[in-house]
């Protein structure tokens, strides 16, 4: 199973960033469960979007304790409480302009760093750094398929279609890059 | 997979949505609450594509909704609602007047904390605490399951004319986002005949309803609501076979999971099931024999299933996300209860689970089964996180 955890703030879109990878497994016929915390949300508190894919049916109720990828859409949400089920092979990958030595005081994670924010804007997309984000992980895991991800990626844009999709690829051609400069398989 | 159905990407109430499409509801009313509101807004927007013909009708309150659906039943509609919460408790009263009026609405209720305090969380004990309304209930662990109940529901329901509650929790059901088989309509169409009760208000007929009674006319009617309960567990036996049938898919009213040679059964009700059976394998994998009971229909209570289940196994550990202040769990009181009296029946360690939405992990769980294994159970309930 491979499980991700998103956290982001109300109003980046880190719920659609969770929707759109379920999305795309499941039109790869995995098996998804994708939900996000709701009720408290507002513009600017903090929102965790949580997906699980599967080769077989999900029977899990609970909060995912183990992910194997943490993508923290603002820097300022990497707490203890999100990092404390990372191990030493979980990606946790961050929004920010920052290297990822920055971050190496949080702990023994494989951490990836991506100025989302600055795609995102020179794509016109403002603060919406979801498209790039998702893009991101297929760099980072080698899947789901770009094709599919940046099918998805038009069909769940509300608007600015090909900005977002160019997000995409731009965010998954810089984490490709820099899971391949970490010694990661081709 | 199913040739005569099709596989959809949606959350928990999106699918209850679409099973009340398939029923063909006729009147919808409805009054909105977090976290059922999906299962209504999405109704609205079949209406508003002309998918679904119905009269959706908003009310001033809950208590007002089931008041409009207890008419509209009456009438001899197919009658649908949603609620939660608050939303529940508001419509109590009217619940009563709903199974006394023989009305076979099916109602889904998304299992939410009650407050004081607010939250938003999955907790069973607003619906537990109308276990004595004289409802059918059933608890279902994914959405799948809650589509498919929603249809089996209005097959029992209209048989044995007594309204239905559906429940899944807030959140890990409600808001989850799951591949779910929607059957196609001629598959409903064959297994859910048009209702067409023996009474109804219709001025051509000239029938009415709710007049004062004396007190035998009281007393046959609460004893003929009785026993319309009691017939209510064949004949949703019934209706789940009849399912499995056209579209391979069934519960049980009650599930049990590897309880061959179980030492201690874990037993519980709605999404904690899901996480149990795989603590169940888990333990399994370690030489721990260990099984799983879980309950899905709650009312009527299926007593003779749960004591068959149950007689020989040493040892339950029931596992309540619902709190009732004074006595604990209810599955626990009401397991407790139903095994009274069997002679190779087992002890039970009552927890309280995941009470006001608490978070239970498989590695959690397996850790109770391995102290509940070592010691003897308390009398009262245990307060388990």
């Amino acid at each position: 199973m491979l499980q991700f955890v998103i956290q982001g703030r109300g109003g980046q879109g880190a719920q659609t960033a969770g929707e759109i990878l379920a999305n795309v497994f499941f039109r790869e016929e995995k098996y998804v469960q994708a939900y996000a915390t709701y009720g408290g949300a507002r513009r600017g508190t903090p929102v965790s979007s949580f997906i699980r894919v599967d080769e077989e049916p999900i029977r899990l109720r609970c909060d995912i304790e183990n992910p194997d990828v943490i993508v923290c859409f603002d820097p300022s949400l990497l707490n203890e409480v999100l990092l404390k089920g990372a191990t030493d092979n979980t990606w946790v990958l961050i929004n920010s302009a920052k290297l990822p030595e920055y971050f190496a005081g949080l702990g023994k994670f494989r951490i990836v760093t991506l100025d989302a924010m600055s795609i995102a804007q020179t794509n016109r997309l403002g603060r919406m750094v979801n498209t790039t984000l998702v893009g991101a992980v297929a760099g980072l895991l080698d899947k789901p398929a770009l094709d599919m991800l940046k099918k998805v990626v038009a069909e769940m844009s509300p608007a600015k279609k090909e900005e977002n999709v160019k997000s995409c690829i731009e965010g998954y051609s810089l984490a490709r890059e820099r899971r391949l400069s970490n010694g990661g398989s081709e | 997979m199913n040739e005569r159905s099709s596989r959809i990407l949606v959350n928990g109430n999106h699918a209850v949505a679409y099973g009340v499409k398939l029923a063909q509801a006729q009147v919808v009313p409805v009054y909105p609450i977090t976290p059922q509101t999906p299962i209504v807004e999405k109704i609205s927007e079949f209406q508003a594509a002309g998918e679904m013909v119905v009269e959706l009708m908003t009310a001033e309150s809950e208590h007002s909704a089931m008041s409009a659906c207890i008419t509209a039943s009456l009438t001899g509609v197919r009658v649908f609602t949603a609620t939660a919460s608050q939303g529940l408790m508001l419509m109590h009263e009217m619940l009563h007047y709903a199974s006394g009026a023989r009305a076979p609405i099916v109602m889904f209720n998304v299992n939410r904390t009650i407050g004081s305090p607010w939250g938003f969380w999955p907790d069973q004990t607003d619906s537990l605490a109308q276990r004595d309304t004289g409802w059918i209930q059933y608890y279902c662990e994914n959405g799948q399951e809650s589509l498919d109940t929603v249809l089996q529901a209005y097959r029992v329901a209209e048989k044995v004319l007594l309204p239905a509650m559906v429940m899944h929790e807030a959140f890990y059901v409600s808001h989850a986002l799951e591949g779910v088989e929607v059957p196609d309509q001629e598959v409903v169409d064959q297994y859910l005949p048009v209702f067409d009760p023996p009474h109804r208000l219709d001025p051509d007929i000239g029938e009415s309803w709710g007049n004062t009674v004396g007190q035998e006319m009281f007393y046959r009617h609460r004893r003929d609501l009785g026993l319309a309960m009691e017939s209510a567990i064949e004949v949703a036996e019934e209706a789940d076979a009849e399912w499995r049938k056209l579209t391979g898919r069934s519960y049980g009213i009650v599930e049990q999971y590897r309880c061959e040679g179980a030492e201690l059964v874990i037993a519980t009700m709605g999404s904690m099931a899901g996480t149990a059976r795989e603590t169940v394998d888990n333990l399994r994998d370690a030489g721990l024999p260990v099984g799983l009971l879980k309950v899905k229909l709650f009312r009527p209570f299926p007593l003779a299933a749960v004591r068959r289940v149950l007689n020989g196994v040493p040892k339950v550990m029931v596992l309540d996300r619902n709190f009732a202040p004074g006595t604990g769990g209810f599955l626990h009181q009401e397991l407790k209860a139903a095994l009274y009296g069997l002679e190779q029946g087992p002890v039970v360690h009552g927890y309280l689970a995941g009470v006001g939405g608490t978070n239970v992990s498989p590695t959690v769980m397996a850790d109770w089964v391995r102290e509940a294994m070592a010691t003897q159970p308390a009398a009262g309930p245990v307060w388990k996180g």
